[in-house]
């Protein structure tokens, strides 16, 4: 089943938190929501889910409206952690798979696979409150996923982990996927995006600033990087014009430049200057891209 | 459906499993119990005492009166609870001396004749009951004595004191009369029922708005709502609390029940089979559902407003303050359950469980307008609950600072239908 969004938009009576976001996800692909906080990411995952109704267009999963008859084939993990503290790992997971329409057994076997794959059996019976913050991830995680939905989205799954649990929850992630699951997570990590998803919408302010997939945006991106190293000052290098920015590092420089040709000139100039250790145009990163469409938008 | 009864389940299930439910249910149990045996265990322990007392009360008689009949009437009188005993030591305040320093309990000063007796009595510390003991036994000694006087024979004496038949009977065939003990025993039945009304509203209504708060302070609420629909989560809520509290109240009622069989008093079984009509009590049950369900909707929907438990005090504020003035009414209304101000206010949903039942319980209400006042309320409780439930399924996804005004728009802003 695919998901489609069709030029959504959400209005809060004057306040526009999304604006003109359309995308396709096909069945198993994994597709990266990027934005600054307020971006309006989490607006548009509630849309998905039907918890908000959006003001214009439409949010289809396989042709059809996602509402509360089809929950059972979602999964949805939240930007705010939040189990009940107060209840075991077990209790909660009771509760909340019900919910999604499993019977105990089935439950209680998925969960004893996946404390299992986490490596913290031992959680079963302990309060939620008792667990470390990283673990209580790995249970508001399972969550999401015991019922094994179709369709996931993943809200910032990888905030305030550190990099083991990290690399344990992206495995899980991608076994998902390979399984056949469709994904839709949000991120403001850039080497998690760049790591997991092959398609991806860039949003400011609600609006889509960058759209497609990975290895096409970073291709023809115009900016481009460049890593010179070199034994005197580099400076001078910013008055060409075209030239965005010079970091000076300890025995060159990066320089970020418009595009390609402005790259040349700068080629140009050095040689003339004298000899290089280092000259390479590099691709950008997605944080590059990131940080420049979104720029000052983001407060982290 | 199904989502309903799994939330059912689980909020009634995690109450009653929770040690402060089980505590508060024990303890309450056993005052129910204790309550109903309270005046056993004074008597154990001041009982026997306490008739001692009373059959050792001797009162001084000082008289003044040429005829002193009386005077040895009463002296000679031992079926009364006072013991009388002839003072002839001195004057009136010797005699009060003697009471003060204890040699006797109380002094009874007469004068006057026999026809207009003047009766002083005199004691520290006593209550009207005991002086109208005395002013009966004084006056039936009276009796006996002029009676005595005007030669009268038993049979003309008990012409005199035979008593008549005095009978209230309704007007129309099916209304209703109240005699006196009718009344006390209906007031105190009502006074009850009103009060269990407002403390149900009051708890249940708190602990539906704290169980809110709380899975929203917790966040656990987005990923709830992601499977369940909020305002069949809602009523799951509403309806799990309520079964909670029908086996709180179902266990407190049982030992209180138990209480009153060990207690060995019989008042309950007089007041069942006589006193009450049962289908006074099917209404009290009615009206506490209703109750219960009007109040419950909008804690819920109050409890969906704020972000964090700490604030749901504030938020239920005004809910309690309404429960408040419905029982405060209803309080006032106990001597006045006629008044015009309580038939109209009994029509205005939110204080109709507490003043319909009040009227219902101590005046005769004609048919017809109970049928209007329920339909008002059931018809208030659909509406109210329809709104609740809009403003909670907006509420549980909104965070912020806690405000009434602003609070109800952005979640109504939130639950918005577009297309």
């Amino acid at each position: 089943m695919t998901l489609e969004i069709n030029s959504i938009k959400k209005k809060f009576d004057e306040h526009v938190a999304v604006d003109g976001i359309s995308l396709k996800v096909g069945k198993g692909e994994m597709f990266g929501l990027l934005g600054a906080n307020g971006a309006g990411k989490t607006t548009t995952f509630r849309m998905i889910l039907g918890l908000l109704d959006p003001t214009e267009g439409s949010v289809t999963w396989g042709g059809e409206r996602i509402t509360y008859k089809r929950t059972h084939l979602v999964g949805y993990l939240p930007e705010e952690r939040g189990l009940f503290p107060k209840l075991t790992v077990k209790e909660q997971l009771l509760y909340l798979m019900r919910l999604k329409g499993m019977k105990k057994p089935e439950i209680i076997k998925e969960m004893r696979t996946w404390l299992e794959r986490f490596q913290v059996p031992e959680y079963e019976n302990k309060k939620v409150e008792e667990l470390s913050k990283g673990n209580q991830q790995k249970i508001q995680f399972m969550a999401a996923v015991l019922h094994k939905p179709e369709l996931l989205i993943l809200d910032e799954p990888f905030s305030g982990l550190d990099p083991v649990n990290s690399d344990m929850l992206k495995k899980a992630v991608l076994d998902l996927q390979q399984s056949g699951t469709t994904i839709v997570f949000s991120s403001h990590q850039m080497s998690n995006v760049e790591a997991l998803c092959e398609d991806l919408i860039m949003l400011k302010r609600g609006r889509p600033v960058l759209q497609g997939s990975l290895k096409e945006i970073k291709r023809s991106y115009g900016m481009k990087s460049i890593s010179i190293r070199a034994d005197y000052k580099l400076d001078f290098l910013q008055s060409i014009p075209g030239v965005l920015s010079l970091e000076e590092t300890k025995d060159g420089a990066i320089v970020k430049v418009e595009n390609e040709k402005v790259g040349e000139e700068v080629f140009r100039m050095i040689s003339e200057k004298g000899f290089v250790r280092k000259f390479e145009i590099e691709e950008p990163s997605l944080h590059d891209i990131f940080i420049d469409k979104v720029g000052g938008d983001a407060d982290e | 459906m199904n989502n309903f009864w799994i939330t059912v389940a689980h909020t009634a299930g995690k109450r009653l499993k929770s040690k402060a439910f089980l505590w508060s249910t024990i303890i309450m149990s056993v005052i129910a119990i204790g309550l109903m045996n309270v005046e056993n265990i004074a008597n154990t322990f001041t009982g026997s005492d306490k008739d001692d007392e009373k059959a050792q009360s001797t009162i001084a008689v000082i008289s003044d009166i040429e005829n002193a009949e009386i005077t040895e009437l009463l002296s000679s009188y031992d079926e009364g609870e006072f013991n009388y005993v002839k003072y002839t030591d001195g004057s009136l305040e010797d005699a009060k001396e003697a009471v003060e320093s204890s040699e006797y309990d109380y002094l009874l000063a007469l004068s006057g004749e026999t026809v207009n007796l003047e009766v002083e009595f005199y004691g520290a510390g006593t209550d009207f009951m005991l002086a109208q003991q005395v002013r009966t036994e004084v006056q039936r000694m009276k009796e006996t004595v002029v009676t005595n006087e005007l030669g009268l024979n038993e049979q003309e004496l008990a012409m005199i004191y035979s008593p008549i038949n005095f009978s209230e009977l309704p007007l129309s065939e099916n209304g209703a009369v109240q005699t006196e003990e009718s009344h006390m025993q209906s007031y105190w039945m009502v006074y009850g029922i009103v009060f269990a009304i407002y403390m149900i509203i009051i708890l249940f209504g708190s602990m539906i708005a704290t169980e809110v708060a709380t899975e929203k302070s917790s966040r656990v609420m987005e990923l709830i709502v992601s499977s369940v629909n909020p305002v069949t989560q809602m009523f799951g809520k509403i309806t799990g609390i309520g079964l909670s509290g029908i086996v709180n109240i179902g266990v407190i009622l049982v030992a209180a029940y138990v209480g009153y069989i060990i207690s060995g008093a019989t008042y309950l079984d007089t007041m069942l089979r006589d006193v009450i009509d049962l289908s006074l009590i099917g209404y009290a049950v009615l009206l506490v559902v209703l109750g219960y369900l009007l109040y419950g909707g909008v804690a819920a929907m109050l409890g969906a407003l704020v972000s964090r438990a700490e604030e749901v005090n504030q938020a239920l504020q005004p809910l309690i303050f309404l429960a408040m003035i419905a029982f405060f009414i209803s309080m006032f209304g106990l001597n006045v359950p006629d008044a015009t101000f309580i038939t109209v206010l009994s029509y205005i949903p939110f204080f109709t469980p507490q003043l319909l039942f009040l009227r219902m319980g101590m005046t005769p209400v004609a048919t017809w307008e109970i049928v209007v006042i329920i339909t008002i309320l059931v018809i208030s409780v659909i509406l109210i609950n329809l709104l609740a439930a809009r403003i909670y399924k907006g509420g549980v996804l909104m965070y912020g600072k806690f405000s009434f005004k602003g609070g109800i728009k952005q979640a109504l802003r939130f639950s918005k239908k577009e297309n």
